[in-house]
């Protein structure tokens, strides 16, 4: 057994036990057998492709596959571009939002923060009703506010191939914008009141003290908001399903990779029913994503992540 | 002046956020061609009719699916705060060799999405024998590496003085980990209650696992945003609106204490 150490437990694993079997147990049959069975599953013939056994397996020939099918490349580009553009509207929106809260009267930002965190409590699919009735059509938010007061026509957003990937960040931004401006109030008000005193002292513009006290102070924050936005994004499924019907719209301009899957995976999407080249897709992108979030919180020295 | 120009840019962003939602609970009143012209807020009359409809069973048994979705989420969310919580107190007051890997293991479970897990989940549930069992949905979430990590620092807080006095008594670190649930009763709460809306809106694994007869609520949302528009919309918004109501008043209720909580969570 080793030194134990004041305030710490017994050094050895069997007396944690207790403590950690549920989970692990819980992680095995829920997590690690699932993945590994998903790894076997991916290494399968398609059923499209039997020519005998149908357990018959093919190495990495679905990993191949699922590189060369173009579109499967085209949903990665899709769900790039929406990760990217939730990333970074949801983090910058959050962190002023969360900086003006902050700088309001005390009484007025409990407030604030709770009606900013209402469309986090609504169902995906109750946003993408909400954007097709409210927002969308001719007579629709966005046409009556924002294009026909410049002059201009009014746009198809659903039906339009440049317009339905924003439709789609712009409902995630939606969604997760408050959750974010509430964690990133709750890692400035845990900022020493001192520093922002001597910014004052010294002069500082407001900006100067959002910048060089606020920013910094949530900077651990910022970057695990944007992981699990990142690996939200990638795993987004409700939202576009529930928007687009379970297709990618006009030119799959809106078709992100699990809806990808989904489609491969089952006869209600396109028909194919191959489920091993749905789950080489879903191997190579989730361990590509998970290996991705950990350098990355690997690249941070101290803060929320730490073990 | 500063205070006023934080609350117009808040104020207006809160106004654009939330106008959508004050036009949805008032649309729940409307005719689908009142519905078709967003530009009006008010409904002509206040007849409740979607709700009527929603509740009669006709298209859907939408107290069936309200209970099913409330156990399904709650008792995820009771389970995942047990065993997280016991993990994380073994991360944060124990010394034993696997430690690391135990973090690591949390960590890559965060870092999987788990949407992207779902497709073969649902095969390995099917070898299992359990597709289409509540109980199969029910405890595929409760190993969560985000509850592991928010406890590990939420017991990091908790004096070690009080981990010495434990061990003084010859209490196990179980009969330990007992005792000190109650001082971080403001972290089960949070953590219950973020899990419970992410089980809450958890869309994929239901829609693979349960049968078409088994909905959860975003199951049924899907359901009756019928595109042949024979279900009139007001029936999918009010469902929307029955479905925000119980993350309302839970957020509503213990959002002072949620706060209080990640705010300490946060400088851990």
């Amino acid at each position: 057994m080793s030194e134990v150490k004041a305030g710490r437990f017994w050094g050895n694993f069997p007396a944690l036990l207790p403590l950690l079997a549920p989970f692990l147990v819980f992680w095995a049959i829920f997590w690690l057998m699932p993945l590994l069975g998903g790894v076997e599953l991916a290494m399968e013939e398609s059923p499209s492709l039997i020519k005998t056994e149908p357990s018959a397996s093919t190495g990495f020939n679905n990993f191949l596959r699922a590189l060369e099918d173009a579109k499967f490349r085209h949903s990665l580009e899709n769900t790039a571009w929406f990760v990217g553009g939730t990333l970074l509207v949801t983090l910058a929106l959050g962190f002023f939002l969360a900086a003006f809260i902050y700088r309001m009267k005390r009484r007025y930002q409990g407030i604030s923060l709770f009606l900013l965190l209402i469309p986090s409590l609504a169902m995906p699919g109750t946003l993408a009703s909400l954007f097709y009735l409210f927002f969308h059509g001719k007579s629709g938010a966005l046409n009556q506010f924002l294009v026909i007061p410049l002059g201009l026509e009014p746009v198809n957003w659903m039906m339009s191939p440049a317009w339905i990937l924003p439709c789609l960040v712009a409902q995630a931004v939606w969604r997760w914008t408050g959750l974010l401006t509430l964690l990133l109030y709750c890692g400035m008000r845990a900022i020493p009141r001192w520093q922002f005193e001597v910014a004052r002292i010294e002069g500082a513009s407001s900006l100067a003290m959002m910048l060089g006290i606020l920013y910094p102070g949530v900077r651990h924050l910022l970057l695990f908001g944007g992981v699990f936005l990142f690996i939200d994004g990638v795993a987004s499924f409700s939202g576009a399903y529930s928007l687009l019907g379970g297709s990618g719209g006009v030119m799959d301009a809106g078709l992100l990779f699990v809806t990808y899957v989904y489609q491969v995976a089952f006869p209600g999407g396109g028909g194919r029913f191959d489920l091993p080249l749905a789950s080489a897709m879903c191997a190579l992108v989730a361990s590509c994503s998970a290996i991705c979030g950990f350098f990355i919180l690997r690249l941070r020295k101290s803060g929320a992540l730490r073990g | 002046m500063r205070y006023l120009i934080s609350r117009i840019f808040v104020g207006l962003v809160a106004l654009i956020t939330l106008y959508p939602f004050i036009w949805m609970v008032l649309s729940t009143f409307k005719t689908n061609r009142e519905i078709y012209q967003p530009g009006h807020l008010l409904p002509q009359s206040f007849d409740p009719f979607a709700y009527r409809l929603l509740f009669s069973a006709e298209l859907i048994d939408f107290y069936e699916v309200l209970a099913r979705s409330i156990l399904l989420a709650g008792g995820q969310a009771f389970f995942a705060c047990l065993v997280t919580s016991a993990t994380g107190f073994a991360l944060a007051k124990g010394d034993f060799r696997g430690k690391s890997a135990v973090f690591l293991i949390a960590l890559f479970v965060i870092l999987y999405p788990r949407q992207a897990m779902s497709l073969s989940l649902f095969e390995w549930m099917a070898q299992m024998g359990i597709t289409g069992s509540l109980s199969g949905v029910l405890f595929s979430g409760v190993a969560s590496g985000l509850g592991v990590v928010f406890f590990s620092q939420v017991f990091r807080k908790v004096p070690d003085e009080l981990i010495d006095l434990a061990q003084v008594e010859g209490q196990s670190p179980f009969g330990c980990y007992l005792t000190l649930l109650p001082l971080v009763l403001p972290a089960l709460i949070t953590y219950g209650v973020l899990h419970f809306l992410l089980a809450w809106q958890d869309h994929l694994f239901p829609l693979l696992v349960l049968g078409a007869e088994q909905l959860t609520l975003p199951l049924a949302l899907a359901k009756l945003a019928d595109s042949s528009h024979r279900i009139p919309e007001a029936v999918g918004l009010a469902a929307g609106v029955m479905a925000m109501l119980p993350l309302l008043l839970l957020f509503g209720y213990f959002f002072r204490r949620i706060r209080t909580a990640l705010s300490e969570w946060v400088v851990s």
